[in-house]
């Protein structure tokens, strides 16, 4: 068992014991990781034929530019791979003003998943507000159904306590199903919150957990670091498509949407939300879960050190 | 086709139209479960529409027609000619009783005497006349006993909850222990189930009720008495009956009977559900017969059958007979209903219980009391299951009417579906930008629970989740000294009073779960010019 999937980790962490083993298990994938090379691939829609572009053909051109930048899906999803999208749903809100994952990058990701010969793509989160709304109203249901994607709701009493071993938490509720997948496609939109001044990639992923989650908020910086040490997603793709640049996470006045139009893909999380906080016009190292995630080598800020692609559309 | 086996094929007719109703009536109640913020569509209350007692109650008590269904007057047109035929051919609860009804022969010695007719069946009516009283005097206590309300209330808060629970676990047990039959996974079999009940049938996350036991305890005595009198209910208490029958009390199709043909078997009266006397030729009870045509079925001779027969040519007499003194008592019974229910100091403004949080559009609580018929359909509807029926907060006047309890669910910032199903308009059917504007109570922060405030942590869950578009919660960045002295700067959050619109989010989230340190009182709720404790009311709430 040289380079164990993530479901054999589970499957082992069950035989020894309630998930004990996992932390251990971990480091594996890790160093299978670092020889990753942390490419950045970012699409941008020309700035001046953005006001009158299609968005929704945008969106989804935007995301197969910034995917065929890292190199095409087949990099990440293998024949037969179970794939989990993991859009931000968090929230009863439309497309337009931006609380939740474009739809469109949702449904351009699940297509070019199953191209790339994924077996199943299953798209789901854990949201704030109730979830068959959340689904319906972000248009994400729609558009990854039409793709041909499992939607899945999260059962509350399926989220199993698993070992983090992080700084902060030690072990928290997490949903196995998508731990299980043989890749979990991050795909966070960029936007305002009001206690971390971002939401991005890491913040993202606390729709894996279940539990007393707002809890988190006490020291979401040590605790998103901790579930992001823990899950490292190996592919994330940011919508900044429509971008909310105030009274985020939730939004709700169009006033506050800014029309972006940029899809950035990367496999470093870190480096991507560093992206994103430059976006949203922040210093990535005055946001705190992100100078900690740097500080823990969990990615790096500087994320125009990287070997980048960037493609402008029009 | 001779009489009797006519009479057959209808019973079987009227057992398939009972059936449909019925599942009509079920499928209404699962179809008005949340699916989007703009409510359910189709018919949900269409019973309700129906309804005559709903409408001349909520009539009396409000003395407007404004905002109600006129179908129920077709009801009462169609009873004046067939009798009451909506007991034994259309109504639900009815047909349950007949369900559990069918039980009670085998178990029990049924005799003529114990199946006949008896004074006590006049109860109903009385029990009608108080009611309609009480509504006059504006206490609109109908809806505790209206057969549809009944039905409504126990289905959508005890009896489906009860199946989602059920289901659920099973599915959810299969699915974790994952148990194999040979080369077959049960879990295969059980999660497409359960996603179809999930999607379909429950709607939303698990909503289940306060107060579900009281609810079930009479859906089961109501039932269970079946056991004692075929339809009970339907004999002794039912007001709606009761109002049917004043309205059938010279109907066009009558029972008539051959007396030569009749050798006091009996047999009609032990059939008979309602105990309306077929047995008796010139004492036949109009008003009681559900015309279910059992007894026709039942004669042996074939002495008895249904003729379309012109009111003067009846040989039966058909009136309710009730007693003056017994109808004045009945009368007085009801005043003294309004009177008990009214010597309370929250009925007349002095005091507003901080937790009978309305749903958003409710009428001012009097006015609102006129309406509400205590049916369920707002708290079937409401997608965070926050909507729950009161028990003693909206005094005995207001039981099992809806509130928000932000500690259990709150209101949903993209819905308007209670005021959109309300079947009497008790919540008034608001468009959602309207909706979003209504302030339904306000929140307040207990500094000596709240986080920062209390325990120099970070926090504002609550600033996150409010949902008014420019935020009615706000944090000002304050310094806090820890306890090892050094300084942390924290943000403490605030509620704007001007925009907070009361939707308990805020309080839902909170991370304190028994008592949340940010909670919602009805303080400030548009519906009350008395309930202000701010300087004149507010402006710009909630802007959308």
């Amino acid at each position: 068992m040289l380079r164990p999937t993530r479901r054999e980790f589970l499957k082992t962490a069950a035989v020894l014991g309630g998930g004990l083993a996992l932390g251990d298990a971990l480091a594996l994938p890790r160093a299978a990781l670092a020889q990753d090379p942390m490419a950045l691939s970012v699409a941008r829609w020309d700035p001046a034929a953005l006001a009158t572009a299609d968005l929704a053909a945008a969106a989804g051109r935007l995301t197969e530019a910034a995917i065929a930048g890292l190199g095409g899906m087949g990099r990440f999803v293998s024949k037969g791979d179970v794939v989990w999208v993991k859009p931000n749903i968090g929230w009863n809100r439309a497309p337009a003003l931006a609380a939740d994952t474009n739809p469109d990058v949702v449904g351009a990701l699940v297509r070019l998943c199953y191209e790339a010969g994924a077996k199943t793509v299953k798209v789901g989160d854990n949201p704030c507000h109730p979830a068959r709304h959340c689904y319906a109203t972000s248009g994400i249901a729609a558009a990854a159904e039409a793709q041909g994607a499992q939607v899945v709701f999260l059962d509350d009493r399926r989220f199993r306590d698993l070992k983090l071993g992080g700084e902060r938490l030690d072990s928290w509720p997490l949903y196995p199903e998508i731990v299980e997948a043989d890749l979990v496609i991050n795909v966070p939109i960029a936007k305002h919150h009001g206690l971390t001044d971002v939401s991005l990639g890491m913040k993202n992923l606390m729709g894996v957990a279940g539990g007393q989650r707002s809890a988190w908020h006490q020291q979401m910086a040590d605790c998103l670091c901790d579930v992001t040490a823990f899950l490292r997603p190996r592919l994330v793709v940011l919508d900044a498509v429509r971008v909310l640049t105030a009274h985020g996470p939730t939004g709700g006045d169009p006033a506050d949407v800014t029309l972006v139009g940029t899809v950035a893909a990367g496999t470093d999380l870190v480096a991507i939300d560093a992206l994103g906080a430059t976006l949203l016009g922040h210093q990535p190292a005055a946001i705190a879960s992100l100078g900690a995630a740097a500080a823990r080598g969990l990615g790096t800020l500087d994320f125009r050190s990287l070997p980048q692609v960037e493609r402008t559309l029009s | 086709m001779t009489v009797r086996a006519r009479a057959r094929r209808l019973i079987w007719t009227r057992r398939a139209v009972q059936t449909g109703a019925l599942l009509l009536f079920l499928v209404l109640v699962v179809a008005n479960r949340p699916t989007s913020g703009e409510g359910p569509t189709g018919p949900v209350s269409l019973f309700f529409d129906l309804d005559p007692l709903a409408l001349a109650a909520t009539w009396l008590a409000t003395r407007t027609l404004a905002g109600l269904a006129l179908l129920g007057l077709v009801t009462l047109a169609v009873t004046a000619v067939l009798g009451r035929w909506f007991c034994g051919w259309f109504c639900p609860l009815g047909t349950l009783h007949n369900a559990v009804g069918s039980l009670r022969g085998g178990w029990r010695r049924l005799t003529p005497r114990s199946e006949g007719s008896s004074r006590w069946q006049r109860a109903k009516y009385y029990l009608l006349i108080a009611l309609l009283l009480m509504a006059i005097g504006g206490v609109h206590w109908i809806g505790v006993f209206d057969p549809f309300s009944l039905l409504y209330r126990s289905l959508a808060l005890t009896v489906l909850p009860a199946c989602d629970v059920a289901l659920s676990e099973v599915a959810n047990a299969v699915y974790l222990g994952d148990p194999q039959l040979g080369p077959l996974h049960l879990r295969d079999l059980t999660e497409p189930i359960d996603r179809w009940w999930q999607a379909r049938v429950a709607g939303s996350e698990l909503r289940v009720f306060t107060g579900a036991g009281v609810i079930l305890l009479v859906f089961a005595a109501a039932l269970g008495a079946n056991l004692v009198r075929n339809r009970f209910w339907c004999r002794y208490v039912c007001p709606l009956g009761a109002l049917l029958g004043f309205a059938a009390v010279r109907p066009l199709l009558r029972l008539r009977s051959r007396t030569d043909a009749c050798n006091s078997c009996g047999r009609c009266t032990l059939r008979c559900p309602a105990a309306a006397q077929p047995e008796k030729p010139d004492q036949w009870l109009a008003t009681e017969c559900f015309g279910c045509w059992n007894c026709v079925a039942a004669c042996g001779n074939e002495g008895l059958d249904f003729r379309w027969t012109l009111p003067w040519r009846a040989t039966s007499r058909g009136s309710v007979d009730l007693g003056k003194r017994r109808s004045l008592a009945a009368l007085a019974a009801g005043a003294v209903a309004v009177a008990l229910m009214r010597i309370t100091p929250a009925a007349h403004g002095k005091t507003f219980h901080p937790l009978l949080i309305r749903p958003p559009g409710a009428r001012a609580e009097r006015e609102f009391l006129q309406r509400c018929i205590q049916c369920g359909l707002c708290l079937q509807t409401c997608p965070t299951g926050g909507l729950q029926p009161t028990w003693h907060e909206a005094g005995l006047e207001g039981v099992w009417t809806p509130m928000l309890v932000p500690a259990i669910g709150y209101c949903e910032f993209e819905c308007h579906a209670c005021g959109q199903v309300c079947p009497t308009q008790a919540i008034r059917p608001l468009a959602l930008a309207e909706k979003k504007q209504v302030r339904i109570g306000l929140a307040v922060i207990d500094t000596s629970r709240c986080l920062p405030y209390a325990h120099g942590r970070e926090c504002i869950v609550c600033e996150e989740h409010c949902p008014i578009p420019d935020k009615a919660i706000t944090f000002e960045r304050r310094e806090s000294v820890q306890r090892d002295a050094s300084v942390r700067t924290l943000k403490f959050p605030r509620v704007d009073p001007d925009r907070c619109t009361g939707c308990g989010i805020c309080e839902t989230k909170c991370p304190f779960q028994d008592v949340a340190a940010i909670r919602v009182t009805s303080a400030g709720e548009d519906r009350h010019p008395a309930n202000q404790p701010l300087l004149g009311g507010r402006a710009g709430a909630g802007t959308d």
